[in-house]
């Protein structure tokens, strides 16, 4: 059975920012709960792309704060770019 | 407060980048809300930034003279190349109107027969003796028509260099002012170490003196006089007193002892930070001559630098006249490649890192719009677009900036710095896992984009 969105951001958050999973949760905020540095958000964002084969505006992607938002975020663009 | 309505906050449509004064691919221009006043001898004086806009400004060159005080001496090839260079730098209407050479060695004397034999009018070559009245037969035998003369004027030279007193200083000065006149040669008194001068005791007697001797001569020969700020001592500030107060050196120059700003230029030095506003100072309060040498080379902590001077000029006539301003990184160059001199790395206009940011917050800026960190349009006016260095604080944002000019991709082509997050996180890790502190250098740079962008890498333009 495949992985819904909300799983497959937070394992991807687990790989990319070595935290645990339980730690995921729709509130967290990357930087101030997650401990996400600069760099990382960026690589957090090209994670995604390549986890959900997408393409992302550089700004929007970057200004997401919260795993829930991000959820939110790759399922508009799935629509948008996937149909 | 917020009721008041020069307080009250302004939209606008789109942004007021205040393009008048920024015009980005021009020098920014400088302007002037109404005139400069002045107290002078308990009246109030009036100086108006707008006249001396309209007035001949325009730059004399001391490189191979002051400038050549400063270092080894330059050999004959490279002055005349230097020479070409400046000819080329200041344009066909003389921007750049003179410039003064040593006359006492035989290299000094083929130097000038192979400058002049360029065939340049500008800029025009004069030379620089000792007030020694057998030196004009140098200066006539080169075929020179005007000559740099020392006229020290502070008591400290009079007294202690030349050990002589004021009354005799004066007569003897006189006397080689009027030798150049009988020799055909204009002279140009260069009045040492004026800003520690007697202004009423001296100065302005003398000065008043040389503008009588040349009340009937032609113009050519009419004495002019440069004001050396031997010392750096000069203050560009208002209400500054004398003899350290330019404006009122300049002002006391032109009204009381008569020299018109046509015949009076500036020549300073940088032992306390300001030579190069002290020299602008002077074309605004009624000199026409800045003397300057390339990248500020000259005795001691230097000269104004000559490439500031040509900027400070295209912003305060709002044109360079003909300048081609882009000759500075040319001769810039040469001096660093072929003279072998040291320009430091965030010297304005050419030092190797003068548009070059290592802040990531500032490449995030110059990605999004050139104008938010740059001066102006460098690659246009100084043929040097902004460039960024790499290193731990520049983030993914320098990265992007660099690999994008490395790659010569522009505007939508341009890739985002999540495409380039393998090479930024290489960057991290030289820092914080291997403990470097220099920067990276372009070729560890482009072999990453080679390693993580191949099929951007293959096609670079």
């Amino acid at each position: 059975m495949s992985q819904s969105v909300a799983e497959r951001v937070s394992r991807v958050v687990c790989e990319v920012l070595k935290v645990k999973a339980e730690a995921v949760r729709p509130g967290a905020r990357f930087g101030a709960d997650l401990g996400a540095e600069s760099i990382q958000s960026v690589e957090l964002v090209a994670a995604f792309e390549e986890e959900f084969d997408l393409d992302m505006d550089e700004d929007e992607a970057l200004s997401v704060q919260t795993v829930g938002d991000a959820v939110r975020y790759i399922e508009d663009c799935i629509r948008r770019q996937h149909g | 407060m917020t009721d008041h309505p020069s307080h009250r906050l302004v939209e606008t449509g789109g942004p007021n980048l205040l393009e008048g004064i920024f015009p980005y691919t021009e020098v920014p221009r400088i302007p002037f809300d109404g005139p400069i006043l002045e107290v002078i001898n308990g009246q109030v004086v009036r100086f108006d930034p707008d006249e001396a806009v309209r007035r001949d400004l325009h730059i004399t060159d001391t490189t191979f003279r002051d400038g050549q005080q400063a270092r080894p001496p330059y050999s004959v090839e490279q002055m005349v190349t230097v020479y070409d260079l400046l000819a080329r730098l200041g344009g066909p209407n003389g921007v750049i109107r003179q410039t003064e050479f040593f006359l006492y060695t035989r290299n000094d004397r083929e130097t000038i027969e192979r400058c002049r034999a360029l065939g340049h009018r500008y800029p025009e070559i004069t030379g620089w003796i000792r007030a020694d009245p057998g030196d004009f037969k140098l200066v006539r035998d080169m075929g020179l028509r005007e000559t740099g003369m020392l006229t020290s004027c502070s008591d400290y030279h009079i007294f202690h260099k030349l050990r002589k007193d004021r009354r005799k200083a004066f007569d003897d000065y006189l006397a080689v002012v009027q030798e150049a006149i009988q020799n055909g040669v204009r002279p140009r008194c260069h009045l040492e170490d004026v800003t520690r001068a007697d202004i009423d005791g001296f100065v302005v007697p003398f000065v008043a003196r040389l503008m009588e001797l040349s009340e009937p001569l032609p113009e050519e020969l009419k004495v002019k006089v440069r004001l050396c700020d031997t010392m750096g001592y000069g203050i560009s500030y208002p209400g500054a007193a004398l003899p350290r107060s330019i404006p009122k050196l300049i002002h006391r120059m032109v009204h009381e002892a008569g020299v018109p700003p046509e015949r009076l230029e500036w020549h300073g030095h940088n032992d306390f930070h300001k030579v190069h506003i002290n020299a602008a100072t002077c074309w605004l309060y009624g000199a026409n001559a800045l003397n300057a040498s390339l990248f500020g080379f000259g005795e001691r902590t230097g000269n104004p630098p000559l490439e500031g001077a040509l900027i400070e000029y295209a912003g305060i006539k709002g044109h360079s006249n003909g300048a081609d301003l882009a000759v500075i990184t040319e001769i810039a160059e040469y001096f660093t490649r072929t003279v072998g001199a040291t320009i430091p790395a965030n010297y304005p206009f050419v030092g190797l890192d003068f548009n070059t940011t290592r802040a990531g917050i500032h490449a995030d800026g110059l990605r999004r719009d050139e104008r938010i960190y740059s001066i102006f349009d460098t690659a246009r006016i100084l043929r040097r677009p902004p460039q960024v260095a790499i290193t731990d604080k520049s983030g993914a944002d320098g990265v992007a900036l660099w690999v994008n000019q490395h790659l010569g991709l522009t505007g939508d082509a341009q890739l985002s710095k999540i495409k380039v997050h393998k090479i930024a996180r290489w960057v991290m890790d030289q820092y914080n896992l291997h403990g470097r502190t220099t920067a990276i250098s372009a070729d560890e740079l482009a072999e990453q984009v080679r390693l993580h962008l191949p099929e951007y890498a293959a096609g670079r333009r």
